[in-house]
């Protein structure tokens, strides 16, 4: 992956030009954060206080229902809070105007069902995240490849999402999640629907990422407790609020 | 991949909705595009009609079905003949006979010889014929050639034998591919005595022929005077009823295709909604997803074009060899006849798209993900 880092994609300009950088700002800085549903009959989250450093690794758990897909949404700005603040390396999410922009240039994310388009193939799933950064179609197709390759899916850069197994999914997603050198990676329980040994090869993807990629912040929402135990730290959310912090 | 090539994938992978909707575009087109050679050939056909006169305007019956059922007797040529600023009339009586299965409907001209020069008929052998013969004609230079006949020969019309005088040519391809007759003798044949179907005027030197067209249609509320193809309807009603049907035609096909395009894309549409959220979630501009819908839309729309244009080639060909169609038909593939197809496909398809586009760019991510 460090082969990758030197060969990293041009960002686009807009969300390059998001966040100031300076390190003493956190990644993620979410305060009073509140999301309810259905008029205030269902509150998602309920006044949610999260801070994750820079380059930290932070595992999000927590019963079904607590609001931890609610709060991955909301700071990858594809769902808005009722009220409350979130600030992202710096940005204040609700006077971003271009949205796009900052998830393109600061945010990889990773789904439980990998969300791969399935009339494409492995690399090309990997290229549409690098539409609109600035990179031409052979350097596209080339951070494909390495990506790819760099996940362990060498050879298997042609093949649809319904050939590759659900663990070969979900590091062709991780490898999508990387292509534009995200300083944030969102994960949402990326082993959810996997076998033991695809379990095994993404969370060594996850602890080689960390290695390689020390400034890279992680948020891994997940019910695993081995996924859990590789974090940094583990926040365990309960009834919308952070229940309880732990250093690993 | 491109942008491009992303596109040309994403609508390649989906065979069927690509059939259909081009199937759509290019029934669409095929419609328009037939109906418009075929009205355009009409048009031409009776534009050169009249043109062959060499006139300043022409004069026909008013509101007959079709202008070669126009009559107008000789005292209305005598009395146009007085109208000032008319320097001459040239009437002519027009039939069509079968010649044979190649030229069902071929083109007879009766007009007197003296006027023949008048008319911008250029003999180009042999010589014209005598003003009361009854077995001789002149045949256009097309005709002649075509039928393989020279001055001397013979040639029979609805069972009658004519000599060939002459060959003639008039400057004008329809003219060209008919035969002139006496006068006399096809007012007779045709029992119309004294009866002409148009009248050639040419106007003096110096007078307005506007001014001088009025005064036709005021003082003969019968006739009727044609100058521009535009006005050729107010003496032809099956060619206004052509070319209004063409142009309620191609509203119509517009109209169904773009419904039928908007229903196969937005089922196609909302079918790839959670794709959509993904390229949102991606950091995808919904500027960057409307135009790959409506891209999509457009590359779909000009396979439709090219599909449509190639049916509706084969149905001209088919129309034209129609028994009653047959050599009277001659297709005119203009710019415009293309320029109709392609802004008739590009209506269907943007009216048809635009929609399904808007509602997939402005679809909020998360509720895209979560669509089932």
């Amino acid at each position: 992956m460090s082969d990758l880092r030197t060969q990293a994609s041009q960002r686009s300009a807009e969300g390059a030009a998001l966040g100031d950088g300076s390190l003493g700002t956190p990644a993620v800085e979410m305060s009073q954060v509140c999301k309810y549903f259905d008029g205030g009959l269902v509150k998602a989250l309920d006044g949610l206080t999260l801070r994750v450093e820079r380059g930290e690794c932070v595992a999000v758990t927590g019963p079904s229902g607590c609001g931890k897909s609610t709060m991955l949404h909301l700071i990858a700005a594809l769902d808005s809070p009722t009220s409350g603040t979130i600030r992202v390396s710096g940005i204040d999410l609700s006077e971003e105007r271009d949205l796009a922009g900052y998830r393109r240039g600061h945010l990889g994310l990773v789904f439980q069902l990998h969300n791969l388009l399935p009339q494409l193939s492995a690399r090309q799933n990997v290229e549409v995240a690098m539409f609109g950064t600035g990179m031409n179609r052979h350097q596209r197709s080339a951070r494909a490849r390495l990506l790819l390759a760099d996940v362990d899916l060498e050879g298997m850069e042609s093949r649809p999402p319904t050939r590759l197994s659900g663990g070969e999914r979900q590091r062709v997603a991780i490898a999508r999640a990387l292509s534009n050198e995200p300083d944030l990676l969102l994960a949402d329980e990326p082993t959810g629907n996997l076998d033991e040994r695809s379990v095994d090869r993404v969370l060594d993807m996850f602890r080689r990422l960390r290695s390689e990629r020390p400034a890279m912040t992680m948020i891994i929402v997940t019910h695993d407790p081995r996924v859990a135990a590789s974090a940094d730290r583990t926040v365990r959310l309960r009834d919308g609020r952070v229940d309880q912090h732990s250093a690993i | 991949m491109s942008f491009a090539g992303l596109i040309l994938h994403n609508i390649t992978v989906r065979k069927l909705r690509l059939a259909l909707t081009a199937l759509a575009v290019a029934i669409g087109v095929l419609t328009v595009v037939s109906l418009g050679v075929v009205t355009h050939s009409l048009e031409s056909s009776d534009l050169a009609l009249l043109k062959t006169g060499q006139a300043d305007f022409t004069i026909a019956q008013k509101g007959v079905a079709d202008l070669l059922s126009s009559s107008i007797d000789g005292a209305s040529v005598a009395r146009v003949k007085l109208v000032p600023g008319v320097a001459g009339v040239t009437g002519v009586l027009i039939g069509t006979a079968k010649l044979n299965s190649d030229n069902p409907q071929f083109l007879e001209i009766g007009i007197n010889p003296s006027q023949l020069s008048a008319f911008g008929v250029t003999v180009v052998a042999g010589s014209p014929f005598q003003a009361q013969a009854a077995n001789q004609l002149m045949l256009g230079w097309k005709a002649a050639q075509s039928l393989g006949l020279h001055v001397g020969d013979t040639i029979t019309l609805d069972k009658n034998v004519f000599k060939v005088v002459g060959i003639y040519s008039t400057g004008q391809s329809l003219g060209d591919t008919g035969a002139m007759l006496p006068l006399a003798w096809f007012q007779t044949y045709q029992r119309q005595p004294d009866q002409y179907t148009l009248l050639f005027v040419q106007i003096a030197p110096g007078s307005s022929v506007t001014a001088v067209q009025s005064r036709v249609d005021r003082e003969f509320p019968q006739l009727v005077s044609i100058r521009t193809l535009q006005q050729f309807g107010r003496a032809d009603r099956s060619l206004s009823l052509i070319l209004a049907a063409d142009r309620g035609a191609t509203v119509l096909a517009v109209i169904i295709g773009a419904i039928v395009v908007m229903s196969a894309m937005t089922m196609s549409f909302i079918e790839r909604t959670r794709e959509f959220g993904v390229l949102s979630a991606l950091g995808w501009t919904r500027r960057r997803v409307g135009s790959m819908i409506m891209s999509e839309a457009l590359l779909i729309g000009l396979i439709g074009v090219a599909g449509g244009l190639a049916l509706a080639v084969l149905a001209v060909l088919g129309i034209q060899h129609l028994p009653s169609l047959r050599g009277v038909l001659h297709p005119d593939y203009t710019v415009g006849v293309f320029g109709r197809a392609l802004y008739t496909a590009a209506a269907m398809v943007v009216l048809g798209g635009l929609a399904p586009a808007f509602r997939a760019a402005l679809s909020r991510p998360l509720e895209a993900l979560r669509h089932e």
